[in-house]
């Protein structure tokens, strides 16, 4: 499956400013990243292999943020992944950001 | 790229004084022990994930009667021949290897809660600081009129996964041409609500190969079901004329049933099956009756952490609480399963406790790339676990979603059962 982050990353990823891309990521702590983890992996595979959900692990923690931003104002359009980000407060994205982000990735 | 991080005190979710919590185990410098029975979508977690956040610092044995525990999602897949039946089977070794869970492959007989012991089939024990339970459904044989053993064989009710599938797939391979199959669901509430529709998709996907000329009788005993206009849109779109869903308005009640004639009586006319599947009401697994943590059939829970209101002691996971709003899915108890490892590491090790997040989703096949799905995400009330909010299929989705759906769902398989075992 091909990252469906690379259309959104080129799109917007690229007009935001290092200020906006630092504050996105904020208050992460990621032992609270790792505790919230535990609803994503259930459809997230953590060993990092793409049966029909893709990989998580290893993506760019700033990247990640604005996917998961992206989902909740509706701009990326999905059901699950709009309800999932719909009640994460920003604090708690950061977190799942970083988190994430140290995961070893699929390759 | 610039990243900074600034590291702060989540107060919302941290429940205060947690650490200050007597930890008499640890005082004496033993590890607290935690034993978990049932190595299923809500115990296996659980073991999964105590082991691994406390980093050694918690026992953890899992009681689990089997060596191979097959899903009974995806079972209905199975069916339709869209999955092996090995493709569903997963073993314990990720859990012992990886995780270093003690797995003891007994069956667990009675539990002294006064002692805090686990009595085991073959005599030995297992002591606990805290307990968790999560050993699924019995079945109550007794909700079915004319019950008797044959049905096991005969009807195959397949609501425990393993050789009762296999048995049923079976069944359906042989039955007569233009032959008639029944199925026969539980009354509420019962484990995976969507799933004996899915079941009958399945069975109709098999025989339109098949027996295309076969019939579907469906005997409910509840007026609606889970994702009924989806379901029953799909059976007219992939499968005309083949499924007669009955309610019980129309058969007026099943008054008998004789798996010997494999006749199925209601007011409404006698049912002649050439294959069926009889599923029976349900209540909590036998242990966590034995466990005196019931009332009636299933046994209630603390929303916020899963602690069994009769026992703070014992946590109880997946079908055998009452975790409503929450349906009776693998999803659920996985889900669950995350919630209460994170009390019990916090109320033995002292570590952090977030606040209760649960969630979950349910995935059905109804043909060929034609997947629906259902879910919600919970968050803990004062009385229940509360609805934040849900999604569901829509029924004029494109042929593309449907397959996306259903491609998601693989992946889902994919991600709970590493999460589970590895
Ligand atoms: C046909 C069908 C389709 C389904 N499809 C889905 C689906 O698509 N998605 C979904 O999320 N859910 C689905 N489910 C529901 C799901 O299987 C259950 O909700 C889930 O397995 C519940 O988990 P649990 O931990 O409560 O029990 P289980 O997973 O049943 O685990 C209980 C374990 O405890 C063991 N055990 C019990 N008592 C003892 C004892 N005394 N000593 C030792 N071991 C014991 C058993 O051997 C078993 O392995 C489906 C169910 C069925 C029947
Ligand atoms: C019920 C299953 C499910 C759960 C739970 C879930 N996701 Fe997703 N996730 C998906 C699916 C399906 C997609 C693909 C969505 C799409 O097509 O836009 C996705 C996509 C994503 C993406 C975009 C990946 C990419 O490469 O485009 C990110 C990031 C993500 N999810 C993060 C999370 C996080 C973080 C959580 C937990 C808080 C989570 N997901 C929970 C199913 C799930």
């Amino acid at each position: 499956m091909k990252p469906l982050w690379t259309v959104f990353f080129f799109a917007t990823i690229f007009c935001l400013s290092n200020a906006r891309a630092d504050n996105l990521l904020d208050g992460a702590d990621s032992g609270y990243g790792e505790y919230l983890s535990g609803e994503c992996v259930t459809c997230h595979s953590k060993d990092g292999v793409d049966k029909g959900i893709p990989v998580i692990n290893g993506l760019d923690a700033e990247v990640f943020a604005s996917i998961m931003h992206a989902y909740k104002t509706g701009d990326m359009d999905h059901p699950v992944m709009m309800m999932v980000a719909n009640r994460l407060d920003e604090e708690q994205i950061a977190s799942l950001a970083v988190y994430f982000a140290a995961l070893p990735g699929t390759n | 790229m610039v990243t900074k991080f600034t590291r702060r005190q989540f107060t919302g979710g941290i429940l205060a004084g947690t650490t200050a919590l007597a930890m008499p185990s640890l005082a004496f410098g033993a590890r607290p022990r935690v034993a978990v029975i049932g190595g299923g979508a809500g115990g296996a977690t659980a073991a999964k994930y105590i082991a691994k956040d406390s980093k050694g610092a918690i026992d953890v044995t899992l009681i689990e009667a089997s060596k191979r525990y097959y899903t009974c999602f995806y079972s209905n897949l199975y069916l339709g021949g869209f999955r092996s039946y090995a493709s569903i089977g997963h073993n314990y070794y990720g859990l012992s290897v990886n995780r270093g869970v003690n797995v003891v492959h007994e069956w667990a007989n009675s539990v002294d809660t006064a002692a805090k012991v686990v009595n085991l089939g073959h005599g030995g024990q297992v002591k606990y600081d805290r307990l968790v339970l999560s050993p699924g459904i019995s079945l109550k044989y007794d909700s079915l009129p004319g019950y008797s053993p044959e049905m096991h064989s005969r009807m195959p009710h397949a609501w425990t996964s393993g050789t009762q599938v296999q048995l049923l797939r079976s069944k359906v391979l042989n039955m007569k041409k233009g032959g008639t199959f029944v199925m026969v669901p539980p009354p509420n509430p019962y484990r995976c609500p969507p799933g004996p529709y899915e079941r009958v998709s399945m069975i109709a996907h098999l025989l339109k190969e098949r027996n295309p000329t076969a019939k579907i009788i469906i005997l409910d005993p509840k007026p609606k079901f889970s994702k009924q206009g989806l379901f029953m849109a799909g059976w007219e779109k992939h499968y005309p004329g083949m499924i007669d869903w009955i309610d019980p308005d129309t058969h007026g009640g099943i008054k008998s049933i004789n798996a010997t004639s494999m006749e199925i009586e209601t007011d409404l006319d006698t049912f002649k099956a050439d294959a069926a599947s009889v599923v029976p009401a349900q209540h909590a697994g036998s242990i966590a009756m034995a466990a005196g943590v019931t009332d009636g059939d299933w046994c209630p829970i603390n929303p916020a952490n899963m602690t069994a209101k009769a026992d703070p002691n014992i946590y109880v996971l997946g079908d055998a609480s009452v975790a409503s709003s929450m349906p009776k899915s693998g999803f659920s108890a996985n889900s669950q399963a995350k919630v209460a490892a994170n009390h019990i590491r916090g109320e033995l090790t002292g570590s952090r406790v977030y606040e209760a997040r649960y969630a979950n989703t349910c995935w059905s096949l109804v043909a060929t790339d034609d997947g629906i799905k259902v879910g919600a995400n919970y968050s803990a009330g004062p009385e229940k676990i509360d609805v934040v909010s849900k999604f569901v299929s829509q029924g004029d989705e494109s042929a593309d979603v449907r397959k996306a759906t259903y491609q998601e769902s693989i992946g889902w398989y994919e991600g709970i059962t590493t999460d589970m075992f590895s």
